[in-house]
């Protein structure tokens, strides 16, 4: 018997008794619809970072905090805040503001190519000619230096070299501040107010020690993870707010930084960051922060992959259950065309082959119902609660993934059809023949 | 007239040393081309273990069954599979049809086993329902037909490889005697114009008396051979005779000496 006919009649066979074929098969489908699902889902949040991280470029992009703020952020995160204090174990890595020491080693670290100190500073509101209202600006976020990029629906991206101020809105701030859409925005002046820190000691009322200063809208964000930290300022714009809110302080005061931005040569990342390390600084690529998302859904492929996985185990019984039966009901078929020559191997192939096919149809179905509620559920969303980002889609049905899934039910069902198959081999032509 | 088949010293125990059954006892046989054959007895005689080894469908305890003056024994599973699908053809009382198929799959069977191509296994297997005269049921389901076209599809499977040898176990034990005889017509047909070797196995007296060639047989042993019609093969037929006769003298000899 040549292959192709040994497929065919296997699944000409496998439909002689349709109930249980397809029984049989929708138990494949069941296990193999709850992996397929989630591997899709999976593959949409992770392709949705990918996206973000790669608009976002920034290779050899870090930030970085004094490493003493790290420990303590995490001993927050994991609960254990028990660190035992010894005399004398407070040293200056132990600050928790980057110091001019620490920038100033940084700065001969070999790969990196410069350091910005990050000088953070409250913005109390933003306004624009357009309206009387002010609207209060939570934060104000800095355009680095480098390759980073930024999705942007309007405008271009702040120029972090240029000494005028400029900054990127997002577009909730476009039409609350009165302009008609994100072009109109362009090249229009926005205020921001600053509370000064020593004048705000002692003014009667808050907005005495505000100060203003005037920037220009350059571009309007498009929405995405990025994008959700709120308007972006450029280097000059930035460090002109933290003039305003530490004029009359000490210099000394004055020149502490809590976070500081760098640009390093991309291929000596991880280098430069454990260089950054000893000098008390942990860095983060883009990628690092986003890797906590990235393991929590990992985490779920994981969960529901065991439930697939156990589908999968009882639709193999399944399997061999059919099978068992098939062999039963065809014995007499079986020693006849043992009879006319049909070889103990081709016997066995055959049967396996029905295995197979059922691995096959049930994976099938289940990638093509994965597939119809995946892209329904796409559309929906971005009918919906995903209408801001376009970009996104929950599932996405890689090829190569698909194909890997039905190989390997595939297998588990040729596996699961090894008994009823060897069976049916041993058969002896005479018994089965004379079997009632 | 060649020896197609030859059977030398055949043997077959069933079972194991205390419950041991010898189903045949020591057979010497030979059929020659172009006979009919019956091979009768009652039920336990061991006329279809006879048919089985005859037929290669199963293994002696002792001797060998020479097919074409090949020792079977000495050939490997793949090339007794192969011998066996180009060289016989079955036909069994209880059909043995996948009656969820087409007729036509059903003849086809051998010729898939057989790996021809789909072509020519359409068209071979449409000129083999056609001498059983049921080529307008070609694409019918098997579960729709009486008993006799039943037998006739089975008989279209058993030729439509062309083979040389027909093994028919108690062709019309399931027919009413009208059916039996269009089927016992139609084997006799192949037989006298084809050339076909027939080895029908029954304890249809009427039906034996059609063929040739009559042994029989009684508790594992072969107790007669006789021609019993003598025509046109008359050379060939007296030959035979005369060797029946000797293997008969041979079986009695053995017998005796127990």
């Amino acid at each position: 018997m040549k292959l192709t006919d040994i497929i065919a009649t296997a699944n000409h066979n496998l439909f002689r008794s349709k109930t249980r074929s397809i029984l049989t098969i929708v138990a494949i489908f069941i296990g193999s619809f709850t992996i397929i699902m989630s591997n899709a889902i999976n593959s949409g949040v992770n392709d949705y970072i990918d996206k973000q991280v790669e608009s976002a470029g920034g290779d050899g992009y870090l930030e970085m905090m004094p490493t003493a703020i790290a420990e303590n952020a995490m001993s927050a995160i994991s609960g254990n805040g028990a660190v035992e204090y010894k005399e004398n174990s407070v040293s200056a890595a132990d600050q928790p503001y980057i110091t001019d020491e620490q920038l100033a080693k940084a700065r001969t670290i070999d790969g990196l190519e410069s350091i910005d100190a990050l000088h953070t500073a409250s913005v109390d509101y933003i306004a624009s000619t357009q309206t009387d209202k002010k609207y209060k600006l939570f934060n104000l976020n800095l355009v680095p230096r480098g390759d980073i990029h930024f999705d942007l629906s309007a405008g271009r991206k702040p120029d972090p070299e240029s000494s005028a101020y400029e900054i990127a809105l997002t577009e909730d701030f476009v039409s609350i501040l009165g302009f008609k859409d994100n072009e109109d925005s362009i090249g229009k002046t926005i205020t921001l107010a600053v509370p000064n820190t020593i004048d705000c000691y002692t003014a009667a009322t808050h907005s005495e020690c505000q100060r203003l200063v005037d920037a220009t809208v350059v571009g309007v964000q498009a929405p995405g993870v990025l994008a959700s930290g709120g308007p972006r300022a450029n280097i000059a714009l930035f460090e002109k707010v933290y003039d305003l809110a530490s004029d009359g302080m000490s210099k000394e005061t004055k020149n502490r930084a809590y976070q500081a931005t760098a640009q390093v040569d991309p291929k000596r990342v991880e280098e430069i960051k454990a260089k950054l390390k000893e000098i008390g600084l942990t860095a983060m690529t883009i990628d690092d922060q986003v890797g906590m998302i990235r393991t929590f859904f990992d985490a779920i492929l994981v969960v529901f992959n065991i439930f697939g996985g156990i589908a999968l185990l009882a639709a193999a019984i399944g399997i061999i259950n059919t099978l068992f039966m098939s062999v039963q009901e065809r014995t007499r078929e079986i020693g006849l065309m043992k009879a006319v020559g049909m070889g103990s191997g081709k016997i066995f192939l055959s049967f396996s082959t029905e295995a197979i096919l059922l691995g096959f149809w049930g994976s099938v179905l289940g990638i093509a119902v994965s597939m119809l509620i995946g892209y329904g559920l796409n559309a929906l969303a971005h009918a919906t609660f995903l209408a801001e980002l376009p970009t996104f889609n929950i599932v996405i049905f890689e090829p190569a993934n698909m194909l890997v899934i039905i190989l390997i039910i595939m297998i588990i069902a040729f596996i699961a059809g090894t008994a009823p198959a060897l069976r049916a081999a041993k058969k002896n032509p005479i018994d089965a023949l004379r079997y009632e | 007239m060649n020896t197609v088949i030859e059977a030398k010293n055949l043997t077959k125990t069933y079972g194991k040393k205390a419950t041991a059954f010898t189903a045949l006892k020591d057979i010497n046989l030979k059929i020659y081309e172009g006979e009919s054959v019956a091979i009768v007895g009652k039920s336990g005689s061991g006329k279809s273990t006879l048919m089985h080894l005859l037929a290669l469908l199963d293994t002696p305890t002792k001797g060998t069954v020479l097919v074409d003056g090949k020792d079977s024994t000495k050939l490997s599973t793949r090339d007794l599979n192969k011998l066996r699908n180009e060289r016989f053809g079955f036909v069994f009382q209880q059909f043995f049809m996948n009656t969820k198929d087409t007729v036509l799959e059903n003849v086809l069977l051998p010729l898939k086993i057989a790996r021809k191509s789909r072509k020519e296994r359409k068209v071979l297997a449409n000129s083999a329902l056609k001498i059983v005269d049921l080529d307008s049921k070609a694409r019918n389901k098997a579960t729709d037909l009486s008993g006799g076209q039943k037998q006739r599809v089975c008989i279209a499977r058993a030729i439509v490889n062309n083979p040389k040898i027909i093994f028919a176990d108690e062709p019309t034990g399931n027919l009413d005697s009208a059916t039996g005889d269009k089927i016992t017509d139609l084997l006799f047909d192949l037989n006298e114009n084809q050339g076909v070797t027939l080895i029908i196995v029954t304890h249809d007296e009427d039906l034996a008396k059609l063929c040739n060639r009559i042994i029989r047989i009684s508790d594992g042993k072969i107790i007669s051979d006789q021609t019993v019609r003598k025509d046109s093969k008359a050379k060939a037929s007296a030959r035979h005779e005369a060797e029946a006769a000797r293997v008969k003298k041979a079986n009695e000899k053995k017998g005796g000496r127990k």
